[in-house]
């Protein structure tokens, strides 16, 4: 035995062909994926540096604009003279309850150093400092906390604005929340859309069971036996399964959209097409996969062709067919969400949307609703086909 | 009477199962086949309900051709003769009862049945069935949940409730254990003796043809070669029948 080790059956040394059949494929490995690497253009570095743009999208999909609440505000003016004329602008009359503004000086030069006191603001406040010149516009100068007597002080520059006989103004203003969150507009319409993309697996996967069950026996070989015609029947519905199967459910949902119009209608005929086939092929298979003895017990009592269906294939079909079914439903719920994309309605018509301009923060509420919808479903129909099979 | 003529079956791949197999059945009879695997007992039991259709020959039953039969006709058939199978073909995940009642299927209004209806005597006559064989009180269990043996005895329960004049049992009990395979073939028996239904039983064991056949008949590779007594075969004919090399095992 241990001669023949290291030689092959010619008794010639096997290391060296091995190693030259390895040489063979390695070559052939390094040019393959040398020219993949070139035709799908794939640039590492770029990974780096475009990463400063996606940070900006991702914290803001990450703080989708989810809940709203009501905003308060309280403001106060104080005018200033640009530059010093004559007479210079009183100062605010002060008060004991109403908030008020005093400048360390009511006119002056673009540059020079002011002071601005407030007083009897809203405790504990962020507000914004803004100066509105007499033309042009206006601008933010600082953000500003008031402090627990609602005093603030803020030492700013007089910006370089046109200067004019009329009085700039300058305004501090304090913003707030009140009351309780409620949902934001985003989030109730996200909500509607969602509900339609369920709604829309759902009829189009129930479309789906009613082709697809019936077609599921004529495209099984064993229910199908051996007559030229049944034969035919069961080559034509295999066909049409993978034909239909091989073309995705976008591409259904662009040609729908353009036959009934863009919408959920669309979406509907897309996605049940598609698990259609998808379907089909798979209870076709589980038909195939039936143990045949119950189908010849029941034949040899003397029962038809319906009833041999009904006591000997459906019972042995039932658990794995609502297995498949509940998986395709958690297909479709995940296809709808992107099919509304190219016409199909749902969120993913939101989605599309609002990345198209460029309001991330509510694309991120679509996108938490798809993940939590999704995540949902996956769990669900986990759970009950762990429960049924 | 079954009066088999000449029966040949030769499968689609060519494979020739039974080469021209004449041989009869009188009503009333225990008739057990022996045969080594593969040498046709199965084809043969189901070319006689034409569940396998049969290349040649002729099957006359009660003067009727049954290989000339088609669709109302074969059902017709068909349900007059019981059936019971060596993996005993329950539908596991249906309960005792309805299997025991899928066995009246060639008797009821197939629309009825369809939507899982049977008359009320039929749901009676197969609790009585049940409870012939003992098992009566299974009757809600699903088919899976039982034993071996309580299976076999569904399958029999279920090929009683076709009021059968002829019963095929196919090795009925070579997935069983010795004690178990006695407690059903008693059963078989039991039809046969009690109720006059001729018995056509394929066998592995010779002890056990030995002790429930009236006669037999030997078939080896789809030939018959030996039709008589149990007590005909002896040592010489027993390794004409499964080879030089067979010897006796014996289950009591």
């Amino acid at each position: 035995m241990s001669d023949q080790e290291g030689k092959d059956m010619k008794g010639r040394p096997r290391g060296l062909l091995s190693s030259w059949r390895f040489v063979g494929v390695l070559l052939v490995a390094i040019i393959v994926y040398s020219y993949g690497w070139r035709v799908t253009e794939i640039d590492l570095q770029t990974l780096v540096t475009g990463a400063p743009d996606i940070v900006h999208i991702v914290t803001q999909i990450i703080q989708p604009d989810l809940l709203s609440r009501d905003r308060a505000y309280q403001s106060a003016y104080a005018g200033f003279l640009l530059p010093c004329g004559d007479p210079s602008p009183a100062q605010a009359t002060r008060s004991e309850s109403e908030p008020y503004l005093v400048l360390s000086q009511t006119c002056g030069s673009p540059g020079e150093p002011l002071s601005v006191e407030g007083f009897n603001f809203r405790p504990n406040t962020r507000g914004t400092l803004r100066w509105t010149p007499p033309v042009g516009t206006q601008r933010s100068l600082q953000h500003f906390d008031s402090d627990e007597n609602g005093h603030f002080v803020l030492g700013i520059s007089v910006p370089e604005v046109a200067e004019s006989e009329e009085l700039q103004q300058v305004e501090a203003e304090l913003r707030w929340s009140v009351g309780l969150p409620y949902p934001s507009e985003t989030a109730r319409v996200v909500f509607e859309k969602m509900i339609e993309t369920v709604f829309l697996a759902l009829m189009a996967t129930s479309f789906a069971i009613f082709i697809a069950v019936p077609l599921s026996f004529l495209g099984a070989r064993n229910l199908t036996g051996g007559h030229r015609g049944t034969v035919i029947i069961y080559f034509a519905v295999r066909g049409f399964f993978n034909i239909v199967r091989s073309i995705e459910p976008l591409i259904w949902a662009i040609i729908f959209a353009v036959w009934v119009s863009i919408g959920p209608f669309a979406g509907v005929l897309a996605l049940g097409m598609h698990s259609i086939a998808a379907l089909g092929k798979l209870y076709s298979e589980q038909v195939e996969s039936i143990d045949p003895g119950p189908i010849e017990a029941i034949r040899a009592t003397g029962a038809n062709a319906l009833q041999t269906i009904v006591y000997a294939v459906v019972p042995q079909i039932v658990p794995p067919y609502l297995a498949f079914t509940i998986y395709r439903w958690d297909i479709n719920v995940r296809m709808s969400t992107v099919i509304g994309m190219v016409g199909g309605g749902g969120v993913g018509f939101l989605l599309i949307q609002w990345v198209n301009l460029l309001r991330y923060k509510q694309a991120g509420v679509a996108v938490w609703a798809i993940t939590v919808v999704v995540w949902v479903m996956d769990y669900v129909s986990g759970a009950v086909r762990e429960k049924i099979v | 009477m079954l009066d088999i003529q000449n029966l040949t079956k030769v499968y689609d791949g060519g494979t020739v199962a039974l080469k021209n197999v004449s041989f009869t059945v009188e009503d009333g009879e225990f008739l057990v086949v022996i045969g080594l695997s593969g040498s046709g007992k199965s084809t043969l039991l189901r070319c006689i309900n034409r569940l396998i259709e049969p290349t040649e020959g002729r099957i006359i039953w009660d003067g009727v051709d049954v290989t000339q039969l088609s669709g109302e006709e074969l059902r017709k058939v068909r349900r007059r003769i019981g059936m019971i199978f060596q993996q005993f073909n329950l539908v596991k995940r249906s309960s005792v009862l309805t299997n025991v009642l899928s066995g009246r299927l060639g008797y009821v209004n197939p629309w009825r049945s369809a939507v899982g209806r049977f008359p009320k005597k039929d749901v009676d006559k197969a609790l009585g069935c049940l409870e012939r064989v003992g098992i009566l009180n299974q009757a809600q269990k699903r088919a899976d949940e039982l034993s071996g043996g309580q299976q076999q005895r569904v399958g029999i329960a279920r090929a009683l409730m076709q009021d059968p004049r002829l019963i095929l049992a196919d090795e009925p009990v070579a997935s069983l254990d010795p004690a178990t395979s006695h407690s059903i073939l008693r059963y078989v028996e039991q039809l046969n003796k009690e109720d006059g239904v001729t018995v056509l039983c394929s066998l592995h064991f010779l002890s056990l043809a030995r002790a429930y056949a009236t006669r037999m008949i030997a078939l080896k590779d789809g030939e018959v070669v030996f039709q008589g007594l149990p007590t005909d075969i002896d040592d010489d004919r027993f390794k004409e029948i499964y080879g030089e090399d067979a010897i006796q095992v014996e289950i009591r």
